[in-house]
């Protein structure tokens, strides 16, 4: 009776190790497709950008400013692609992120481009891959937290370290830094003067 | 409650409404034929039929809910937004997207059906469509997206589909005896089976309030709730589905393609502003919790 009970409890043990190694195998396996999927879109937003360039081309050979800032967006995007480091992802991301607001601003400026439905489509295209690529960083982050938090809490971590089970960085943000702290002047009200 | 707790429950209350549903119908012809003298024949067709049908709500409720709403699958050409931002979501939650549908109507709703998570469709009004902007849909989606995604869609659509039928029967039966019960009346043949079906609509009309009951215990209004809780937890963005729900509250046209059985599904209560018989049984059959409470609980997240 007593080898009975022993067994069914060695049986429970071992199907609750069992599952908690799956879990994080599954957890590794998500957290590398989520990574391939921002460079999915990271590849999909430099081979837009042409796009967009070739159809406001005609209207805006003035604006040489926007450009630039495409040309920087593509390149970026291509070297992140390359690289797949998450300095160069960074960078790509923040390059689209500030030319999309620039060439929508000389768009409203401007009422024939706005007519122009290749621009308006690809402006779509443009900020829809932002998007994407927000929800894929997003779904990194939440795969990350969870991983590590069963590397970190018990019982799951005396499984995890049994197996040697390391930390994933997730998206890599730096600690410490600006973004982390509240200066003198953000902590003021905002006033708003729109005379 | 974990979201593996409201997962569990809803497949046990799916599966719950399956066997009640079988148990019913059986149960009524029993009855009947013990009545009028019918042979066991007709109890036997009985469960045959109720498991057929109890079998075809779980694999194709989707499709008969999204075919009596009259819905059209779309494109990503046509409606852009809608597509793109299910899509972003899912990339979120690392899911399956869901097939898309729109139904031709000018009012604002969307709801969601289908058995599990990859067997899914999200299906809006064209109205909505077109009155909300990019992060308001996103809300809205979201919203849909928590029922696709803890199994309330499952439970949803078998309603529909089982208990919904029993009530619209009801309806249809109530209305055929009192409208052609009189001229029926002078065919002798027929006198019979107007007798049966005169007593089938009689007892299917005692038992509606009963139906009714039973819709409300299942889809508990607190649905709504988590839905929305769970939804904001996908776009970290509350004011996007608040300035919805405020839009879909202004918004004062009832959807023609609802009715009692498929009304619980929709995101708020399409059968709003309805006059007659069915306005007035819509207020029984209240499945949604006011939008006001809504938005005050997610303006407290």
């Amino acid at each position: 009776m007593i080898i009975i009970i022993a067994l069914i409890i060695l049986a429970v043990i071992a199907f609750y190790i069992i599952g908690i190694y799956n879990g994080l195998q599954t957890l590794k396996t998500q957290i590398k497709a989520s990574v391939q999927e921002i460079g999915n879109q990271l590849k999909r937003q430099a081979s837009l950008i042409p796009n967009l360039e070739a159809a406001v081309k005609g209207y805006m050979s003035h604006e040489k400013g926007i450009f630039q800032m495409l040309t920087a967006a593509r390149t970026s995007a291509q070297t992140a692609v390359a690289s797949g480091s998450s300095q160069d992802i960074d960078k790509a991301i923040s390059n689209l992120q500030a030319v999309i607001p620039q060439i929508r601003i000389a768009v409203e400026d401007n009422p024939e481009i706005k007519a122009d439905t290749t621009v308006t489509n690809f402006m779509q295209e443009l900020s829809d891959t932002a998007d994407k690529l927000m929800y894929a960083r997003r779904s990194l982050i939440d795969l990350a937290q969870s991983y590590n938090q069963k590397l970190l809490t018990f019982p799951s971590n005396l499984i995890a370290n049994a197996f040697g089970f390391k930390e994933e960085a997730g998206l890599a943000t730096p600690m410490t830094g600006s973004h982390v702290e509240v200066s003198e002047a953000e902590t003021q009200d905002v006033k708003v003067n729109l005379q | 409650m974990t979201h593996y707790d409201l997962v569990a429950s809803n497949q046990h209350k799916s599966l719950f409404i399956v066997i009640a549903f079988i148990a019913f119908i059986v149960g009524v012809v029993y009855l009947m034929s013990l009545a009028f003298g019918f042979g066991p024949d007709f109890t036997v067709v009985a469960v045959v039929l109720s498991t057929v049908m109890a079998f075809g709500s779980y694999w194709w409720s989707d499709k008969i809910v999204l075919t009596i709403s009259g819905a059209r699958p779309v494109t990503r050409q046509e409606f852009f937004d809608f597509y793109t931002v299910t899509e972003n979501l899912c990339i979120g939650q690392q899911m399956k997207t869901p097939k898309l549908y729109v139904i031709d109507d000018t009012a604002m709703n969307a709801f969601s059906t289908g058995r599990d998570p990859d067997h899914a469709a999200i299906c809006a009004t064209t109205g909505i469509l077109a009155k909300l902007n990019r992060s308001e849909l996103e809300g809205v989606i979201a919203h849909e997206l928590s029922h696709v995604k803890n199994y309330d869609i499952r439970l949803m659509s078998i309603v529909s589909v089982l208990v919904g039928s029993v009530a619209l029967l009801s309806d249809w039966m109530l209305r055929m005896t009192a409208w052609g019960g009189r001229r029926r009346s002078n065919n002798e043949n027929s006198g019979q089976l107007g007798a049966i079906l005169f007593i089938v609509g009689i007892v299917l009309a005692l038992l509606s309030p009963i139906i009714a009951q039973l819709i409300q215990l299942a889809i508990s209004r607190r649905r709504e709730f988590l839905a929305d809780a769970s939804g904001v937890e996908m776009t970290r963005n509350p004011e996007g589905l608040i300035n919805a729900l405020t839009k879909i509250t202004a918004d004062t046209e009832p959807l023609e393609a609802a009715n009692k059985a498929t009304a619980h599904l929709y995101i708020a209560n399409p059968l709003k502003n309805l006059s007659g018989g069915v306005g007035m049984f819509a207020k029984m059959f209240d499945t949604h919790p006011p939008v006001v409470d809504r938005i005050t609980a997610l303006k407290s997240i």
